[in-house]
């Protein structure tokens, strides 16, 4: 049995039914509690929880970041909310020199199971200092996973499997996705971290993607069907660790790759993505792999400006027509 | 300093050799003991190392061309030498002579030369640009890169520029004439037959073209290799055929129960298993079986490897290939059907290297499995004699006066009449039935 709900609720649900299973996860950030979630998120969870496991926050992201690596030290295992990822930049000594490396330098003896989630990437003219996409700067650090919903599904499934994963998790959600309602089912379940899914079956050419950007190839697999170009696209679903199999699979088959990633091109996810393709699948490529990106500039203010910045549809179907030769 | 590789004298008696594939193109790295360049002498095809560390900096010799032994044929930068320096510095106008004493040789060298030549100054130094799904294609069917014309940027041939050339059955000229090639849709499918088989057993053509349509299929180097020494082997040596008629009861017994035992251990064994042992065992009675010709003398060889004819599909350019058992002697019944089903899947699928296609000295051709009887086969050169082997089939037979029924399976030898006469073939066959007929012999 299945209901549609919002890609919000689903974040809800997967943190109170975490919370519930198991008494030391808590919810920490900036109006989380009282506020019921800058973004409604966290909407009921004081309620049901308490002021305990449910704990708003002064705006000090370097403070309550720390304070979740010292609680995972202890024992606990915090789930910290950024408002926006582009605020987890203060924060950078906790998130990735202290989470992601405690385990090696206490040679194995403070594991820290913190979930790091929040909205990444443009939001609708926040301006270019709250439009940050963060996965190209922090995937690169070893020891942490980073997820990367797309549904309301895969919401609950991969947060409900981050929270449970003795790692540091940086879950990155979308500002502009939390209203998008989805089919998830009442029963529990999980979604396993290093499984990409295909979001669209097609054999003329392989588009690989993570969160919002899967909507505009979404847009663009349709118009190019119009063409003629069918496409496969993937949803990697998790960046670390990434299923390079299940890309590799189709780019066997198709011999074009084309990678979507909403973060800058310079040493991005798309550039590591790109050459693992590179590496794999070198003697099934028919041209070089090619990646669209948001343009090389600090996110406009401007709506028009801000929708040309962002790896769109359009610029998504000119980047297929090239790879195939069919430009 | 650049470093100059010449034209290697592979052999002892080489004084010609024609490079048949270059395996680095200019710019690659190479490190001493690599493998730069597969190299057709008059015995083999061999593989010609670099004895340096460097990169490739110009191939002044290319593909199909024959030249003198001590030509100079690429130049290596070392490590720290700009590539464009040594290529601009090592002078492109070395004499390539192609000599005049074998006549049908050189005629076909020159048109080799004339047609191979004339694209490579087009291209730079005679670099290709293809994507690596266009080169895998293109050597899957058989398609010589160098006559197509690439559709991708800066003329780089795509998959599409392959499968447009596979589909039509010609090569997108680049700036041959047709008239230079070498006339493919007359050469004879299967070779080792003596009599001609039908031409609608052409390969590549008909398989991806559908029917009869006219047009010209472009032969790669190894098979137009292949195809020249046959010639030659069947023209210079004088063959002569043997036959004998085994009687198979108790072979296709015993291969039954062998096989029988050993599903758990997902052994298979063949008629053609048992074969390569007994040819081999009985070679060791008959050495003249595994000698060579040396004009003077007979080199008679230390090690028994046979070879097995292997036909391509026309997805890898047709043709037939024979693969090496090496030691067969040696080898226990298992082993030598591991061996052969490795090396005809491999033959099939990536193809083989050139150890695995020489170093035979006695060859079997089967065409049992096609429901053939009899048929003759061309000596495999330097080998003294190849068996053509028929299917094994049920026969009316004479036992002990009376009629039955019997398993009965013909072979023949082709033979060197240089190297062995009627009488020792005639006991060689006596050997091998003996051993065919008596195959509990073959297990110990």
């Amino acid at each position: 049995m299945t209901r549609t709900i919002e890609f919000r609720d689903a974040l809800r649900e997967a943190m109170s039914e975490e919370m519930r299973r198991d008494e030391r996860v808590f919810l920490m950030g900036e109006e989380v509690a009282e506020y019921q979630g800058a973004y409604k998120v966290s909407r009921g969870m004081l309620d049901e929880f308490g002021p305990q496991r449910v704990i708003d926050t002064p705006i000090s992201e370097t403070g309550f970041a720390g304070l979740s690596v010292g609680a995972a030290m202890a024992g606990l295992r915090p789930i910290i909310e950024f408002m926006s990822w582009s605020f987890s930049l203060v924060a950078a000594d906790q998130i990735l020199n202290n989470a992601p490396k405690m385990l090696y330098m206490s040679g194995g003896q403070f594991p820290t199971p913190i979930v790091f989630r929040g909205n990444n990437g443009a939001g609708g003219q926040l301006g270019s200092t709250h439009s940050w996409c963060v996965e190209s700067l922090y995937a690169n650090v070893p020891g942490l996973k980073m997820a990367v919903p797309f549904d309301a599904y895969d919401a609950k499934g991969l947060l409900k499997t981050a929270i449970r994963d003795d790692n540091p998790v940086f879950f990155l959600e979308s500002e502009r996705l939390l209203g998008v309602k989805g089919e998830v089912p009442e029963d529990e379940y999980l979604i396993p971290f290093g499984e990409a899914t295909t979001r669209r079956h097609g054999g003329d050419c392989t588009i690989v993607s993570f969160g919002r950007p899967l909507y505009f190839c979404l847009e663009a697999a349709g118009a190019l069907a119009d063409e003629g170009i069918e496409c496969d696209v993937i949803d990697g679903r998790t960046i670390r660790p990434l299923d390079i199999d299940t890309i590799a699979e189709s780019v066997r088959r198709t011999n074009y790759c084309v990678v979507v990633d909403q973060s800058w091109p310079f040493a991005s996810v798309g550039a590591e993505v790109a050459a693992q393709v590179g590496e794999v699948c070198f003697d099934d490529l028919d041209n070089h792999v090619f990646r669209v990106h948001s343009d090389n500039v600090p996110a406009p203010y401007a709506y028009n400006l801000e929708q040309e910045m962002l790896p769109n549809a359009r610029k998504i179907v000119e980047a297929v027509r090239a790879v195939t030769y069919n430009a | 300093m650049p470093i100059e590789i010449t034209m290697p004298r592979l052999s002892d008696t080489m004084e010609r050799g024609m490079i048949i594939k270059w395996n680095v193109k200019e710019g690659d790295a190479v490190s001493a003991g690599d493998n730069v360049a597969d190299i057709e002498t008059d015995k083999a095809i061999m593989e010609m190392q670099v004895f340096d560390d460097g990169r490739m900096a110009r191939i002044v010799v290319p593909e199909g061309e024959m030249v003198e032994v001590g030509t100079l044929i690429a130049v290596l930068a070392e490590n720290d030498e700009a590539i464009q320096d040594v290529a601009g510095a090592v002078s492109a106008g070395t004499p390539r002579v192609t000599a005049e004493k074998d006549a049908p040789e050189t005629a076909d060298a020159d048109a080799g030369t004339t047609a191979a030549s004339e694209p490579a100054p087009a291209a730079a130094g005679g670099r290709i640009k293809a994507s690596p799904v266009a080169r895998r294609l293109a050597e899957e069917h058989g398609i010589d890169l160098a006559t197509l014309q690439g559709s991708g940027p800066g003329g780089r041939i795509v998959k599409r520029d392959v499968q447009r050339a596979v589909e039509t059955g010609r090569e997108t000229v680049a700036a041959v004439p047709p008239s230079a090639r070498t006339p493919a849709t007359t050469v004879t499918p299967t070779p080792v037959a003596a009599t001609p088989a039908p031409p609608a057993a052409l390969t590549t053509a008909v398989e991806t073209i559908g029917g009869l349509q006219p047009g010209s299929v472009p032969l790669s180097n190894m098979r137009q290799t292949i195809a020249r020494r046959l010639v030659e082997a069947k023209s210079t040596i004088p063959h002569y055929q043997v036959t004998v008629t085994f009687a198979m009861d108790a072979l296709v017994g015993l291969r039954g129960t062998l096989n029988e035992q050993l599903t758990d251990q997902g052994v298979k064994l063949s008629i053609n298993d048992f074969l390569v042992r007994g040819c081999a065992l009985a070679i060791h009675h008959h050495p003249e079986f595994n000698a060579s010709w040396g004009g003077d003398h007979l080199e008679i060889h230390a090690e028994v490897n046979i070879g097995l004819a292997i036909a391509l599909p026309a997805e890898r350019g047709g043709g037939l290939v024979v693969a090496t058992i090496r030691q067969a002697d040696r080898k226990s019944l298992r082993a030598i059907s591991q061996d052969s089903k490795h090396l005809a899947q491999k033959a099939r699928t990536r193809g083989l290297t050139i150890e695995e296609m020489s170093g035979a000295t006695f060859t079997i051709s089967n065409l049992g499995m096609f429901g053939v009887e009899h048929f003759t086969a061309i000596i495999n050169p330097p080998n003294s004699a190849i068996l053509a082997v028929g299917a094994a089939l049920q026969k009316p037979v004479v036992r002990d006066g009376e009629l039955a029924v019997g398993w009965e399976m013909s072979a023949t030898l082709s033979l060197d009449h240089r190297i062995i006469d009627g009488a020792s073939a005639a006991r060689y066959l006596k050997t091998l039935k003996q051993l065919i007929e008596n195959p509990a012999t073959l297990l110990v």
